[in-house]
């Protein structure tokens, strides 16, 4: 009897002493502001659009880490989500808004119907389009995000925006992307190329298992 | 018109996996006959069982994967894993034993852990490991070399103490030697006597001792270090491991025999007795499980030649290479990590 | 212990470590000497091929001689490209290129004349010329890397630090190329020459020429050459390396002859060393002393599909087919064409691509020799790629970082400092296309960089624009004070009311700035600006409705029930209008109301899909409901509005027929265009006899529509009929546009639109040039302003349509185009 009750005893004391360094260590090393919110800010692609309902990047940043979901920007796409999830230490989550297509997009200001009304270079939020009033306006392609947010206040529609094209200098070396006709076919039908040792397909199979 | 494209390099040699691990077992065999040649045909009963679970097995869980069954069979991985298992155990040890070993070896260690390439451990050695832990009784009960036994096994004797049929054989009247005592493996035997009190010179005047190492085991272990020289020439295995393992025992052993010569094991016992040679070019080199870089590979057969040496002198088990390779095993990331090559064009370090 | 000098004066060589040993099949080509091929009919000559930038000093139709200079650069990276022989530039357009990735490039497209011509040479003794001269020779003649790189050569020449040793690779250490051995065989003197020359630039303490104890011919050439040159006795030496696989690689080539690594990120210049090829010093040669530009190389034709396998002189530019064509080869299934060597080579997809000057090798392996690539199997760390790898990296942790996508990882691992020669994949007894990997590895490493640059330039870009936001809003408001005080000062009774007005107006323009994309808070702005009453805001408010209209469109895009888009647009538009026009004439009003509710049906008609007849008469309706209330001057507009609806219809027929024949498509809605167009016209003529400015107004809007009728027209036309709706477009531009200049007779205005057809011809791409010069001009009457509202909303509206036509014909792709 009384050796349960020593357990007992010691055990209630181990825990208020480790309570107290607990406590004390809380007080302690308190942090102050959050640094997670630079990691955070990091990983979001900057693209400054809006689309998650915060005016830019970093308030959103401040947001997750107070909790904000981290399923709200779309220009990121699964892999920023990804990246916040395993940050935050939360279960990753898809997307809220409509899938977005992965493809980078540049905004492309057909210049002829431009009325210059100034609009989309107030809406940028990266000052990447160029032009003065009543004169037409351009976009720097090397600077635009991709935001979007010039499109919508374009009063004439000449804004589009076109997925940045591939050329010898980005290819990503997707080799069974190409488009090959096999020659004993004869006929020129279009066939992606069924390469047997496609890296991509065997890491999807790797994903399956 | 167009063509068929593939990235470069549009060439490559022969040596395919199946290649490397067909000469592999090929190179085995020498070892596998002598052994038969001493200890009786039980070795090739269990090798040949063990051969057709560990297909099977290997097919169903490909099956079960949805993998190409062919491909990975003929891939002769399976196989390898088989004998190794087939020749470690003891000759006449109960058939439900390597099946046992061979399905544990190939569904667990393998395939539950992603199949060939992927496995942490020595398949082989951890099937030896959990057979051993679980039936140390029938793990340890070796039978007396031919050469020096009172009675060999015949083919049927040997079927049916592994079948366990027929009319019962006691499996210990082949533990026997000419002089009427039970036999272990030799270092099983220097183990008992050093316990005992005798030197390790008095221990091999017994008769499964031919003066420096063990009767019929001196031969075993000179065929598979034969076959082992002939998979170096055929660029099969890289000599880094290898001579990692020897170095690392003869070392040990020889630093220990230095200091203690009457508790200890001769060095040359030490290399020539067990499954020394079988585990320094057949299993520890197993690619798999062992590290990558050369330099780390040299580390990592040193690492298992010492702790061979460790267990067969301190441990509770007479031979230690199954435990040893595991060890090793689960230190090679670590060896990985730390032992990087210097690329070209970077300061060392 | 010996001065490295004195051990390359030794012939002291060094291990590199890894490397393999393919077989060499070099004796298939090199037994023949270097032959002539007939000249192909069509060159594919790449602009640029080297450096970004270029200015293209040809253009199609031009004629131009063999050896003339086609682009032109101020980079100092820039090579520029020339004529590879003589005849007439008949495109230039993209064209697949002479690359792994196939995709096509701007090419020049020169059909040969046959007479090979020469331009003229600017023969020069070598004596004659300063360094910086030669320097100039080198890079006018458009001298690139031969062995594979094609790096400018000049730059090579024209080194910042000082340079000991020059090592002149004539390795070759791929298999089945012999380029390089026939060379130094057949033209040693040559390249003894140019070695002279680079010696001249460089002045090195020593040239080491390598070559592999694989082409012992080679070096019996070369070493008499040197022994019959005038260089400078101890300077220049052969030296014999062991043939291995990839010692050719400038990295490993350093170490083997020199003992020594090039750092990881930095260029051998940094060692004092400089490496160039042996087809390099050739060519050197040849632009300094004969001024010929770099516009045929030695290119190795092999493998056994090809009948005279051997090595040619082939003109840069010359399709890959011609070649194959003029030496026998014989295509079997899945035939592999190899531009390079077996080990790094890439396959084409497609032979009308063109020889480059890094083109040393052509191979068309029997699938003997080069069979298909097994299937990839499970790695077993066997370890032998790291014993391979010349650069001593880990191949295999690399791979399992580059097949997990864990990219960083593989970068840990040095992956940069792959050369990408093979020897792992040659190895790999897993079958395992190891380089593969590491490509995509390399250039999804490479994009992350990039994208991190480019979010990082972006994230200052964002911080810079907000401060400055901040200091316009702090300088306007201080601006305002200082006004408000000084007319404090001097103001009299009357002025109060003018500056609470202004006051006002900037408090509404700050709110307008604050909520930029919000619509609804910038109508009540334009209510409370309204006070001034210029025809602008008349047109801001038709934009903003506009603009509302459309946002009610998009929210019911989704929706199924369309009476309620419909309703709730026309809601929409009419009371914006009306809060708007609160102050303007009935007449004009009316006039809006009428044009809105015409939007309002043809949109509705937009939206219904397959009741075609129905919204026909809905539009007449609207037509016909419009047209008593207004006068002449909105006759133009309902004019405008029923040809658009026309247009509209005409889509909708081919939206409804997408499915089936595309031909048939076309076909009617072409005829109703060309009928709007008519339409359109008749119009303006029937309101000639009015006034002037309506008149003008009149053809505006005819021209915006039919400027729209264009649009629609090019984007209903598919592939095969795009070409001539783009050239009925202008037709149909310039047509309207002359019509209205006839009938003008104001004469700013006149020139204002003879600026605009200056510009549709010049541009003949779209009509919507007209719109630019017209708003620049100094006529800004309100009936001006409203003809560009109609325009832009004829414009709007097209652009709707033809994005309902988008989404239902997935072949279509012209949109960004027009």
């Amino acid at each position: 009897m009384s050796g349960i009750l020593i357990a007992v005893i010691l055990l209630t004391l181990l825990a208020l002493v480790f309570g107290i360094i607990l406590g004390f260590a809380a007080l302690k090393f308190k942090v102050e502001g959050n640094p997670i919110v630079e990691d955070l800010e990091a990983i979001l692609p900057q693209t400054q659009c809006g689309q998650c309902g915060y005016p830019g990047c970093r308030p959103y940043a401040e947001a997750i880490a107070n909790g904000e979901k981290i399923n709200k920007c779309p220009p990121g796409g699964t892999a920023t989500m990804e990246k916040l999830a395993s940050l935050m230490g939360v279960d990753p989550e898809p997307l809220n808004a409509e899938a977005q297509s992965q493809v980078k997009k540049v905004a492309y200001i057909r210049e002829d119907e431009c009325i210059g009304c100034t609009k989309c270079i107030q809406a940028c939020p990266v000052d990447a389009i160029i032009g003065a009033g009543k004169l037409m306006h351009t976009v720097l392609t090397t600077d635009c995000t991709g935001c979007d947010l010039c499109v919508e206040p374009c009063p004439v529609d000449c804004i589009d925006m076109i997925p940045v094209t591939q050329n010898i200098k980005n290819w990503d070396w997707r080799l069974n992307a190409i488009p090959v006709t096999m020659i004993q076919d004869g006929t020129a039908q279009d066939a992606t190329a069924k390469n047997t040792m496609a890296p991509k397909a065997q890491l999807e199979e790797d994903k399956r298992c | 018109m167009a063509f068929k494209i593939a990235s470069s390099p549009h060439v490559t040699h022969n040596l395919h996996t199946s290649t490397v691990m067909q000469r592999v077992i090929l190179c085995l065999l020498p070892g596998i006959v002598l052994q038969c040649a001493f200890f009786g045909w039980g070795t090739l009963i269990q090798v040949l069982l063990a051969i057709i679970v560990a297909l099977s097995c290997e097919a169903m869980i490909m099956r079960l994967r949805q993998r190409n069954i062919k491909a990975s069979l003929s891939d002769n991985s399976a196989m390898l894993t088989a004998i190794l298992i087939g020749v470690a155990i003891p000759p006449l040890a109960p058939w439900w034993m390597i099946v046992m070993g061979a399905a544990f070896a190939i569904i667990i260690v393998k395939h539950l852990y992603g199949g060939l390439g992927h496995n942490l451990f020595n398949p082989a050695m951890a099937a030896y490991v959990l057979l051993l832990v679980s039936f140390p009784l029938q793990m340890t009960t070796w039978i007396a070399p031919s050469s020096v036994a009172l009675n060999s096994p015949s083919v049927i004797d040997s079927l049916q103490i592994i079948f366990n049929i027929g009319a019962h054989i006691d499996i210990n009247q082949f533990r026997l030697g000419i002089d009427g005592t039970t036999m272990a493996t030799p270092l099983d035997t220097l183990k008992t006597d050093l316990s005992m009190g005798l030197t390790s010179t008095e221990s091999m005047t017994k008769t499964i001792f031919d003066g420096s190492t063990g009767v019929g085991w001196f031969w075993v272990n000179l065929a598979y270090l034969a076959g082992g020289l002939v998979l170096l020439k055929l660029k099969a295995i890289r000599w880094h491991i290898s001579t990692g393992v020897l170095l690392g025992l003869f070392v040990a052993s020889s630093i220990g025999f230095l200091l203690s010569p009457d508790t200890q094991a001769s060095p040359v016992l030490h290399l020539f007795s067990g499954a020394t040679m079988l585990a320094a070019f057949f299993i520890a080199t197993d690619p798999v499980t062992a590290a990558t870089s050369p330099r780390g590979r040299i580390i990592f057969g040193a690492l298992i030649g010492v702790l061979v040496y460790i267990i067969r002198t301190k441990g509770g088990y007479p031979d230690a290479f199954a435990f040893a390779v595991l060890l090793a095993n689960l230190c090679a990331p670590f060896i990985d990590y730390y032992v990087r090559p210097r690329a070209y064009g970077h300061s060392a370090g | 212990m010996l001065t490295l000098l004195d051990q390359l004066d030794k012939g002291t060589l060094w291990r590199s470590p890894g490397g393999i040993h393919p077989p060499e099949v070099k004796s298939l080509s090199n037994t023949t000497p270097i032959g002539q091929l007939p000249l192909a009919s069509t060159f594919l000559v790449p602009v640029p091929q080297v450096g970004e930038n270029c200015t293209l000093i040809v253009k199609v139709g031009d004629k131009v001689l063999k050896g003339a200079a086609l682009t032109q650069g101020t980079s100092i990276w820039h090579l520029p490209v020339h004529a590879p022989t003589s005849g007439t530039i008949v495109a230039i357009e993209p064209r697949v290129s002479n690359h792994a990735s196939a995709l096509p490039v701007n090419t020049c497209v020169i059909k040969a004349d046959g007479n090979d011509t020469w331009c003229e040479l600017a023969k020069s003794e070598l004596e004659n010329l300063s360094n910086p001269q030669m320097i100039d020779k080198i890079r006018s003649a458009g001298i690139a890397g031969m062995g594979g790189a094609a790096f400018p050569s000049h730059i090579k020449l024209n080194p910042v630090s000082e340079i000991d040793v020059v090592i002149i690779n004539g390795v070759e250490c791929e298999p089945y190329i012999s380029a390089d051995d026939r060379l130094m065989r057949e033209y040693s003197h040559d390249i003894l020459a140019g070695i002279g020359i680079i010696h001249r630039l460089l002045t090195p303490k020593r040239i080491i020429i390598a070559i592999e104890d694989n082409k012992p011919e080679a070096i019996n050439a070369m070493q008499t050459a040197v022994m019959q040159s005038g260089l400078p006795a101890g300077c220049i030496r052969v030296t014999v390396i062991p043939t291995k696989y990839p010692s050719g690689g400038e990295k490993q080539l350093i170490q083997i002859i020199t003992g020594r690594e090039v750092p990881s990120g930095a260029i051998p210049a940094k060692l004092g060393i400089v490496v160039h090829n042996v087809g390099t010093a050739f060519a050197i040669y040849q632009a300094v002393a004969q001024g010929k530009p770099l516009i045929e190389r030695v290119v190795t034709v092999t493998g056994k599909n090809v009948g005279k396998a051997g090595n040619y002189w082939i003109p840069i530019g010359t399709p890959v087919e011609h070649v194959l064509a003029t030496t026998e080869f014989t295509p079997e299934p899945e035939q592999k064409v190899i531009i390079g060597g077996p080990m790094m080579g890439h396959a084409l997809a497609n032979i009308q691509v063109p020889i480059l000057k890094g083109t040393n090798c052509i191979l068309v392996p029997s699938s003997q020799e080069i069979g298909t690539t097994p299937e990839e199997k499970a790695c077993i760390r066997c370890g032998e790629c790291a014993i391979a790898c010349p650069a001593l990296l880990l191949p295999q942790q690399l791979f399992w970082h580059a097949k997990a996508g864990e990219y960083d990882k593989a970068a840990s691992f040095n992956l940069k400092d792959c050369i990408e020669c093979g020897c792992c994949s040659y190895v790999c007894p897993s079958d395992i296309p190891l380089v593969e990997y590491y490509r995509i590895a390399k250039s999804a490493l490479k994009h992350s960089a990039d994208e991190k640059q480019q979010a990082e330039r972006a994230k200052q870009r964002f911080d810079a624009r907000l401060m400055r936001l901040e200091e316009e809003k702090i300088a306007r408001e201080t601006k305002a004070k200082e006004a408000a005080e000084r007319r404090q000062a001097t103001m009299t009774g009357t002025d109060k009311n003018a500056v609470a007005e202004a006051m006002a107006r900037i408090a509404a323009k700050k709110a307008a700035a604050a909520q930029p994309s919000n619509a609804a808070p910038s109508i009540d702005t334009v209510e409370t600006t309204t006070s001034t009453a210029t025809p602008k805001n008349q047109a801001v408010a038709a934009a903003i409705a506009r603009a509302k209209a459309k946002k009610a469109a998009q929210a019911n895009t989704d929706d199924t029930d369309l009476s309620h888009a419909v309703n709730v647009e026309a809601n929409h538009a009419p009371t914006a209008t009306s809060v708007v026009t609160t102050q303007e004439a009935p007449l004009t009003q009316k006039e809006k109301v009428a044009a809105a509710v015409a939007r309002a049906k043809a949109k509705k008609a937009a939206q219904q899909l397959d009741n075609t007849p129905l919204e026909t008469s809905e539009t007449s309706e609207a037509a016909s409901a419009a047209q008593p209330t207004a006068d002449t001057d909105k006759k133009a507009k309902v004019a405008a509005a029923v040809a658009r609806a026309k247009a509209k219809k005409a889509a909708q027929q081919a939206q409804a027929n997408t499915g089936d024949d595309l031909s048939q498509t076309v076909t009617p809605d072409l005829q109703s265009t060309s009928g709007a167009q008519i339409n359109a016209s008749t119009d303006v003529e029937a309101a000639t006899d009015i006034d002037d400015a309506e008149t003008i107004k009149k053809a505006k809007v005819a021209a915006a529509v039919a400027r729209a009728k264009a649009k629609k027209a090019a984007l209903m036309a598919t592939a095969p009929d795009l070409e001539s709706a783009v050239k009925s477009e202008p037709a149909v531009k310039s047509e309207s546009v002359e019509h209205v200049q006839t009938k003008v007779n104001t004469p700013p205005i006149e020139n204002t639109l003879e600026s605009g057809v200056a510009k549709a011809e010049t541009l003949s791409s779209s009509a919507a040039p007209t719109t630019n010069p017209i708003e620049t001009a100094p006529l800004s009457s309100e009936e001006l302003k409203k003809a560009r509202i109609a325009a832009t909303i004829a414009k709007a509206k097209a652009k709707k349509a033809a994005l309902a036509h988008e989404a239902t014909t997935s072949s279509d792709s012209s949109v960004g185009n027009d």
